[in-house]
């Protein structure tokens, strides 16, 4: 038979963890809950997406920018929102700077990289100097569609790249 | 709603045909066609199907094939059909069709439908949870569904669009990809029904191994509830779309099998599987290839150590699993290097004491943190105490060996990561629970072994799972 302290304690075990099977389900309620609703609704798959408002932005983003071409994408990385973006744009060739990068950097990065496109994620915050000085060059037209961010289409041959000696 | 049906029967019949590759490669390997029961082949042969067709998709773009559905899986059916039709084939299929319409009927009593009843709730959840929303976990939406999405895209594995660690193995976005052909379109929620089937049969095999073991059905049913419903990690990997749920069962797969081998309990034709699932294991993770290695390791210090009848004979037998792991780091390695893709040097820069100290600190923090894993890692405990001698004067210490060592693996992985002092505890927050997720199966297997012990104590009981495994008796 088994010893008392082997007993006590692989019971003790056993009830430990049918309360935090218990947990689980108090855990794991809201995420039941969101898939029952959404099953009642009909509301899943990819119309699940539409309720951030980043991806019909993104989508009308897609049917402008063609597939071999390249873009710089201003935002932090840490938001999260931009590995998003890079999916939903994906094959499309990503460029992640962040919002406060230097004017100099920004052209340098979009005429080396043969970039044809500037999206900056989140309109309401206030404009970097590289974003700043985009806005306000020739270089970059702003594409007109209705989001939470900005997008320009760059021409390269506007950027007046070249060395100063 | 048709299109919705008709979408799943192209899922369900895509998963089909990566089971069927399967299949044919453990008729192939096992000779003795009763050696495995159908649930065991079932869950070997959809790991062997997986590192199969996903290696010739990486052998396809490597001779500049393009991906389609028919240059994917025509030459892999073709063969796989013939296997079957060969003898060994016809007596693995024999043997599984004789085992199914005899051995069918389950018999549950009281506890077993409850801790039934709790799997299947689980597996509905995820099942639910996986193919009705789409990608959104980080990992999944920066590397391996971005991953899976631009390898359907460009029919290759094309990674000069995407900076998405490149150097990455790509078993799961290939398996993906390979799903996406299937539905003809990128579907990234239902292509992660793969998830919570790898779960499956990942459960699958460890109720078989407890069997093995020479655990009663309801102890094996009861450890491998223990296993799924502790702590919230394995749950969330069967609908998050990442790579660590494939490497555990793989995991599983090779050092289970390993396990039984040492036992002299494992069915013939065990190595050739172990190597394949060591294969998978260096295929679909950066992890991967060490962890693979540390299961060679283990067997071997364990073989050296216990002394048993042939066991020069048998430290050479594992010899075989080396080529299993070249075959899953080779291919890929020599890929990268012909691509010249920048081979990610992370861990072997520097050394840094204080992290070394703080990372024991979170290691053990998190092995009881009941959030994570529940109470397993506890339980794991108190089986190494019940184990008492047997732990190193028997086969169980391979299971020790590669648990111990692959901990201590972690502990060093953290001290040589080039981390910033502020981001340190952070990086190990997103890090920590899927380092133990992959080798967590194997240490249920040693709960599994300390239930037996006081199964045993308790005295007799009437219900074998399965028929008596080798000894597990001090040498």
């Amino acid at each position: 038979m088994l010893s008392n302290w082997k007993y006590f304690l692989s019971r003790t075990l056993l009830l430990l963890w049918g309360l935090q099977i218990i947990w689980l389900f108090w855990h794991f309620g809201p995420e039941m809950r969101d898939l029952g609703r959404r099953l009642a609704a009909g509301d899943v798959g990819s119309a699940i997406r539409q309720e951030e408002p980043l991806y019909p932005w993104v989508q009308s983003l897609a049917a402008i920018i063609p597939e071999q071409a390249t873009y710089v994408f201003l935002d932090d990385y840490e938001a999260g929102k931009e590995i998003e973006a890079r999916y939903f744009l994906s094959p499309r060739r990503h460029i992640l700077l962040p919002p406060q990068v230097p004017a100099d950097f920004l052209f340098y990065v979009l005429h080396q990289q043969k970039a044809s496109f500037l999206i900056i994620r989140d309109r309401q915050r206030p404009l970097g100097p590289g974003a700043q000085a985009a806005r306000s060059s020739p270089a970059f037209r702003p594409l007109d569609l209705p989001g939470p961010g900005l997008a320009f289409r760059v021409d390269p041959g506007l950027l007046g790249w070249g060395f100063y000696d | 709603m048709i299109e919705s049906a008709a979408a799943l029967l192209r899922l369900l019949l895509g998963l089909g045909a990566v089971f069927f590759i399967g299949y044919a490669l453990m008729a192939l390997a096992a000779p003795d066609p009763r050696g495995f029961n159908p649930a065991e082949r079932t869950a070997l042969s959809f790991g062997a199907g997986a590192v199969t067709v996903t290696l010739w998709m990486l052998a396809l773009t490597w001779w500049g094939v393009l991906f389609s559905l028919g240059l994917i899986l025509g030459p892999l059916l073709v063969p796989a059909a013939l296997l079957l039709l060969s003898s060994r084939g016809q007596a693995a299929l024999t043997a599984d069709w004789r085992a199914l319409s005899s051995g069918c009927q389950v018999r549950l009593r009281d506890w077993d439908w409850l801790l039934a009843g709790l799997l299947a709730a689980l597996f509905l959840f995820a099942a639910l949870r996986a193919t009705l929303y789409p990608i959104w976990a980080w990992d999944a939406l920066a590397t391996w569904g971005l991953k899976a999405k631009v390898f359907y895209i460009s029919r290759g594995v094309d990674l000069t669009s995407i900076d998405a660690h490149n150097y990455y193995p790509n078993l799961v976005p290939l398996l993906l990809s390979y799903l996406y052909f299937c539905l003809g379109q990128v579907n990234d929620h239902l292509a992660k029904l793969v998830f919570p089937l790898w779960g499956a049969l990942l459960l699958t095999l460890l109720y078989s191994w407890a069997g093995r073991l020479g655990l009663t059905r309801r102890q094996a049913l009861g450890l491998t509830a223990f296993f799924a419903l502790n702590g919230t990690v394995f749950i969330v990997h069967l609908y998050i779309a990442y790579a660590d749920l494939a490497l555990a069962y793989f995991t599983l797969g090779a050092a289970g099998l390993i396990y039984l081998w040492l036992q002299d309990a494992a069915p013939r034709g065990s190595l050739p599987i172990v190597a394949c699932f060591l294969a998978g294991m260096a295929w679909c993770k950066y992890e991967g290839p060490p962890l693979a290695a540390t299961v060679i390791l283990a067997a071997a210090l364990t073989l050296i150590w216990l002394h048993p009848p042939r066991w020069a004979t048998r430290l050479g037998q594992l010899a075989v699993l080396l080529t299993g792991l070249a075959a899953g780091y080779l291919p890929w390695r020599l890929f990268a290097i012909r691509q010249n893709l920048e081979i990610g040097q992370d861990h072997i820069q520097s050394f840094y004491p204080h992290q070394l100290l703080d990372a024991i600190a979170y290691l053990l923090q998190a092995l009881v943190y009941p959030y994570y894993f529940g109470f397993l890692w506890p339980a794991l405990l108190l089986a190494l105490i019940l184990s008492g001698r047997r732990l190193w004067r028997s086969p169980r210490l391979f299971l020790a060996l590669f648990i111990g060592g692959n901990l201590l693996a972690v502990i060093l992985a953290y001290a040589v990561a080039p981390t910033a002092a502020q981001e340190f505890p952070s990086y190990v927050r997103a890090t920590l629970d899927r380092l133990l997720l992959h080798i967590t199966p194997v240490a249920a297997l040693l709960v599994g072994l300390g239930i037996k012990e006081l199964g045993a104590e308790s005295g007799p009981h009437p219900d074998p799972a399965f028929p008596p495994a080798g000894p597990d008796a001090p040498r």
